[in-house]
């Protein structure tokens, strides 16, 4: 029974809050549940994996798991690989897609709108086929096994670019870099003193999208890199599917041990995406 | 604008001969005593088997100065690497390993050394190979372009303990109308429930690639017509049909979850697959129904196989790494000791013949209730006939697949899912 | 002197793209580009057939239409569906008064971290016939299993949440950055003025929000159209059919592979890289004209 002191108003307004939060943890559920599931599957042995029904809770298997994904893999190796072809990544991204993104939200140029659709139009080839003459490439080069096409080619991409440019198109006031210009600092000196503080939240999409991007990216590194030791996460994790004397347990102790790093650079750049200088709290709104 | 495009396709067209066209190579003798690596790329468990080939005394004395290096994958991804690797006519490995269900693409295409030329002489080499999986990498015009070096004769799997409690017997069945008979007979609710707990197979798309010679060749008759003789695929769809219609399967997805526990559960008989199957059932898939598993002949004594794994050099490899690529090649899939330490590592059929009369072969196999399995499996390899594949095998196989599956789910009657089929493969071959 | 570097800047500034575009990606596409005037086995020589191959892929290819349907009728309820959720989703957990909204970021993302080859595996389990969740759970609630990827009617909804499952997170991210480029006191001054909460959501966040939701759906439609990773793995990978049973969840992506990799058919391949690159070129630019029209 609900207590009679509460008026009929609030009484609507706290059933509804109670239900908006109801949905909003029960959903959550479904999309944390699997993540869960990867951890609850690497400490498995094989032989209690499949059950009716499924396994909900961690097993016993950790030792063996971790101790036979290390006999198969120089785990730690890819991980290696992988991170710093993913700081890599990040960083340059940031670093071109701002400075370009920039430069078409708030100058005005000759050809701009042009060149713009241009960077558009090449986010919509499909670049299945691509990796034939791109691999030819990359032996001229010398590149195979190196870092170098994993995250070069991709420094300046059309997507940072159009996420960067919708962003600082009104989120970087003109006034303010008139006002800097006034101040006799120079365009390049804008970039960094202005826009990228400005621009923190983009930048925090950006870099998780990009590391993200980078860390699960398969089939580029799997034509590129060509050594066990040279392996990215992903391919390393494949060339185990189909082993039939290693636990299955073990591909899933280095799927769950592989996500650490990209919770972390998650939560570390979410912050950055609520914490910005212009930010309005939408306080109110939601409720 | 027009000639624009002109000049930049003329120049595409002489950037690409020439960037795409391989030369000829001189022939000269491999060398021991030069010291030289070979890399090998392959899948799943090749690994396992071949390091321990090379690691061993004999391999090492005969080859003291060669050192092999693997490079692994998935097996879906293995073969997308050596399709772009070809393509781009730079990068393969020294020595590649193929599945069964790629060699017919590998084979039409190109891009693999013909072995059976000088200085190879391929010929000599597989006199004592399985002839049925040699003539699967052979070419219309005679050319070996990968060795097999391990095979995977199709047999009947069953459940000894489930077929006895039925009362019916699997060793010898000798029709598939008999098949869906005793089928009927295991497919029985145990506990009474009013469930069905235990099925005869797993669905009839396991069984469609047993008549069809595990689809290895023989979908163009001599006139290269597709799916002919007519009868011969519409038999398959029936006997789908007539499965399903049964009730004796329990309609699982191939590799999904409830499937791989479908054989140790007993919720499935019989199951057919590839001698590789009794390895995996062995050390993964059903290790603790150890002695009851058995195998046969499938229904009618009906000969397929169903995978295998083949040794290729790609053209683009120069000749000075070609030579020893060989040597390993010969040393994996002719040497004795190399194809049984193969076999007892990973469980992969060997593909050499003169050690089907060695004493490995009449040992009885534990997990198979102490059953001489590997007598049967080499007395299925010997019989396969031979057949050569075609560059359109691949299309006429993905696209049959929808003509089984669609007989199947009963969204089309078997002479409208082969009369579809046949149409969208001419369209294709054109 | 000024003028002068504020002309040259915009033109440095977006040089690294053109630069690294000339280097690694015009030859790549403009040998697509070439190819699919061609006809190429990835070995043969390279074989000149003019129109051929998109004259085919228009009148004859059945495969190809059936693909082109599938990924469209996937754009919508995977790909697009999912803005409808993630918006006010965004806005909800942008509110400095929710309870828990770190965790519940967190918790919407996570699917966006997992890889591809561990969703594989994952979703080999949610959707398995008897012992996955799903299947589970309608059992709890005494309804039958269904059979995900036996039945060409499922395989398109199976494929669907995957695709809502794994990008809702994203999106919402997206409408979360973009929310905080709209300044406090706007929403505050329409408070005043008495505007409810609806109202504040559809006649001043929406409108304001428009170059971000620009951005998401036109990515959404570009990447959905190219959809290929989530229905290559739901519907078994390369073994069986393209695109699983009756070709259900055979996208232009899983066809355009299968043309150039399995069939070793590159020239038609490339036809078809090019044919959809047209098609999302149409598509995005029709989008772009509703959100102008939208913004005026």
């Amino acid at each position: 029974m609900v207590k009679r002191r509460s008026s009929g108003h609030t009484l609507l307004w706290k059933a509804s809050r109670t239900l908006k939060y109801l949905v909003l943890f029960g959903v959550s559920l479904i999309f944390i549940y699997p993540f869960y599931y990867v951890f609850v599957l690497a400490t498995r042995e094989r032989a209690n994996m499949f059950k009716v029904p499924p396994p909900f809770w961690f097993g016993h298997g950790i030792g063996n798991n971790y101790s036979s994904l290390l006999k198969n893999l120089p785990f730690w190796r890819n991980m290696l690989n992988s991170t710093g072809i993913a700081v890599l990544a990040t960083f340059t991204t940031l670093f071109f897609c701002t400075m370009a993104g920039f430069a078409f939200a708030k100058y005005k140029f000759k050809g701009k709108n042009f060149l713009f659709n241009f960077i558009l139009a090449t986010l919509a080839i499909p670049q299945l086929l691509g990796i034939i003459p791109f691999f030819k490439m990359m032996v001229w080069f010398n590149w195979l096994n190196t870092w170098f096409p994993l995250f070069i080619p991709t420094m300046a991409n059309a997507f940072g670019i159009f996420l960067m440019r919708q962003y600082l198109n009104s989120s970087v006031p003109l006034d303010l870099l008139d006002a800097a210009r006034i101040d006799g600092i120079g365009e390049f000196k804008i970039l960094f003193k202005v826009v990228f503080p400005l621009a923190k939240p983009a930048l925090a999409v950006l870099g998780i999208s990009t590391f993200i991007g980078s860390w699960n990216n398969f089939f580029g590194a799997l034509v590129i890199l060509r050594d066990k030791r040279a392996y990215t996460i992903p391919v390393a994790l494949s060339s185990l599917l189909g082993v039939h004397n290693i636990d299955f347990g073990a591909i899933m102790m280095g799927t769950a041990l592989s996500l650490v790093p990209l919770l972390v650079i998650f939560l570390f750049f979410s912050k950055k995406i609520i914490s910005n200088l212009l930010a309005g709290s939408l306080k109110g709104v939601a409720r | 604008m027009k000639s624009l495009i002109g000049l930049l396709l003329a120049f595409m067209l002489l950037l690409s001969t020439s960037l795409f066209a391989g030369g000829k190579q001189e022939v000269k003798k491999y060398d021991p005593d030069s010291p030289v690596t070979i890399t090998l790329g392959g899948y799943g468990d090749l690994e396992t088997a071949y390091k321990a080939v090379v690691e061993s005394k004999d391999f090492k004395s005969k080859y003291p100065n060669m050192k092999v290096k693997f490079v692994m994958n998935d097996f879906a991804a293995h073969h997308d690497r050596l399709t772009t690797a070809i393509a781009a006519g730079k990068g393969a490995f020294e020595v590649e390993a193929i599945e069964i269900g790629y060699i017919a693409k590998f084979v039409a295409s190109g891009g693999l050394t013909n072995l059976s030329g000088s200085p190879f002489n391929a010929k000599a080499a597989v006199k004592n190979i399985v002839k049925y999986a040699v003539s699967n990498a052979t070419t219309k015009d005679g050319k070996i372009i990968a060795i097999p070096v391990d095979i995977a004769p199709a047999v009947m799997f069953y459940r000894k303990s489930l077929a006895d409690k039925a009362g019916v017997d699997l060793s010898g069945v000798k029709s598939w109308d008999e098949y869906i008979k005793t089928g009927r007979k295991l497919t029985v609710d145990k506990n009474g429930d009013g469930k069905i707990d235990q099925y005869a197979l797993t669905s009839p798309e396991s069984v469609w690639e047993i008549p069809l010679n595990g689809g290895k060749g023989g979908w163009f008759d001599k006139n290269g017509n597709v799916l002919e003789p007519k009868e011969r695929f519409i038999n398959v769809l029936n006997l789908v049909k007539k499965i399903r219609e049964a009730g004796i399967d329990a309609d699982l997805d191939a590799w999904s979850q409830s499937w791989l526990a479908s054989f140790k559960t007993g919720l499935v008989a019989t199951h057919f697959s590839g001698a590789w199957w009794g390895g995996a059932l062995r050390t993964w898939v059903a290790p603790k129904e150890k002695g009851d598993w058995r195998v046969a002949y499938p229904p009618g004594k009906a000969l397929a196989s169903i995978g295998g794994t083949y040794l290729s050099i790609p053209e683009q490899i120069p000749v000075d790494k070609k030579l020893p690529a060989w040597e390993l090649i010969k040393y994996l899939t002719t040497n004795p000791a190399a194809q049984l330490i193969t076999f007892k590592k990973i469980d992969a059929f060997p593909s050499l013949t003169t050690i089907f009369n060695d004493p490995v072969m009449d040992e009885p196999v534990a997990y198979f209730g102490n059953q001489k399995a590997r007598k049967l499996f080499a007395e299925i390899a010997l019989k396969i006939p031979e057949s050569s594949v075609s560059k359109y095998d691949v299309i006429a196989r993905d696209i049959w697949i929808t003509a089984v599956t669609n007989v199947i789910i009963g969204k089309a009657s078997v002479e409208a899912a082969y009369d579809k089929a046949k149409k969208q493969i001419e369209n294709r071959i054109q | 002197m000024k003028m002068n570097q504020q002309k040259i800047a915009p033109y440095l500034f977006i040089s690294p793209f053109f630069i690294l575009f000339f280097i690694f990606g015009a030859f790549p596409n403009l040998f697509s580009l070439f190819l699919s005037f061609t006809r190429w086995n990835g070995m043969s020589k390279i074989e000149f057939v003019g129109l051929k191959n998109f004259i085919y892929l228009i009148t004859r290819d059945d495969f190809f239409w059936k693909s082109l349907t599938n990924t469209f009728f996937l754009l919508l309820i995977g790909s697009l569906l999912q803005h409808i959720i993630a918006l006010p989703l965004a806005v909800m957990l942008d509110s400095k008064v929710l309870k828990g909204r770190e965790f519940l970021r967190t918790a919407y993302f996570l699917p966006y971290i997992t890889s591809t080859v561990s969703i594989a595996f994952l979703f080999g389990y949610l959707f398995d016939r008897n012992f996955g969740l799903f299947n589970y759970l309608m059992g709890l609630a005494g309804l039958p299993g269904i059979k995900w990827f036996s039945e060409p009617s499922t395989v398109k909804p199976a494929i669907a949440i995957l695709l809502n499952w794994r990008w809702i997170g994203w999106n919402t991210i997206l409408y979360l950055a973009g929310l905080q480029s709209i300044p406090e006191e706007l929403i505050e001054s329409a408070r005043v003025e008495g505007a409810g909460r609806y109202a504040i959501f559809f006649f001043i966040l929406l409108p304001l929000l428009l170059p971000v939701i620009f951005f998401a759906v036109s990515l959404s439609i570009i990447f959905g159209m190219q959809l290929f990773d989530e229905a290559l793995i739901l519907t078994g990978g390369t073994r069986g059919n393209p695109g699983g049973v009756d070709n259900a969840g055979l996208t232009t992506l899983i066809y355009l592979y299968t043309v150039g990799f399995r069939w070793g058919k590159f020239g038609l391949g490339s036809a078809v890289s090019w044919v959809l690159f047209l098609i999302i070129i149409s598509a995005t630019v029709t989008f772009k004209k509703i959100i102008e029209r939208l913004q005026h």
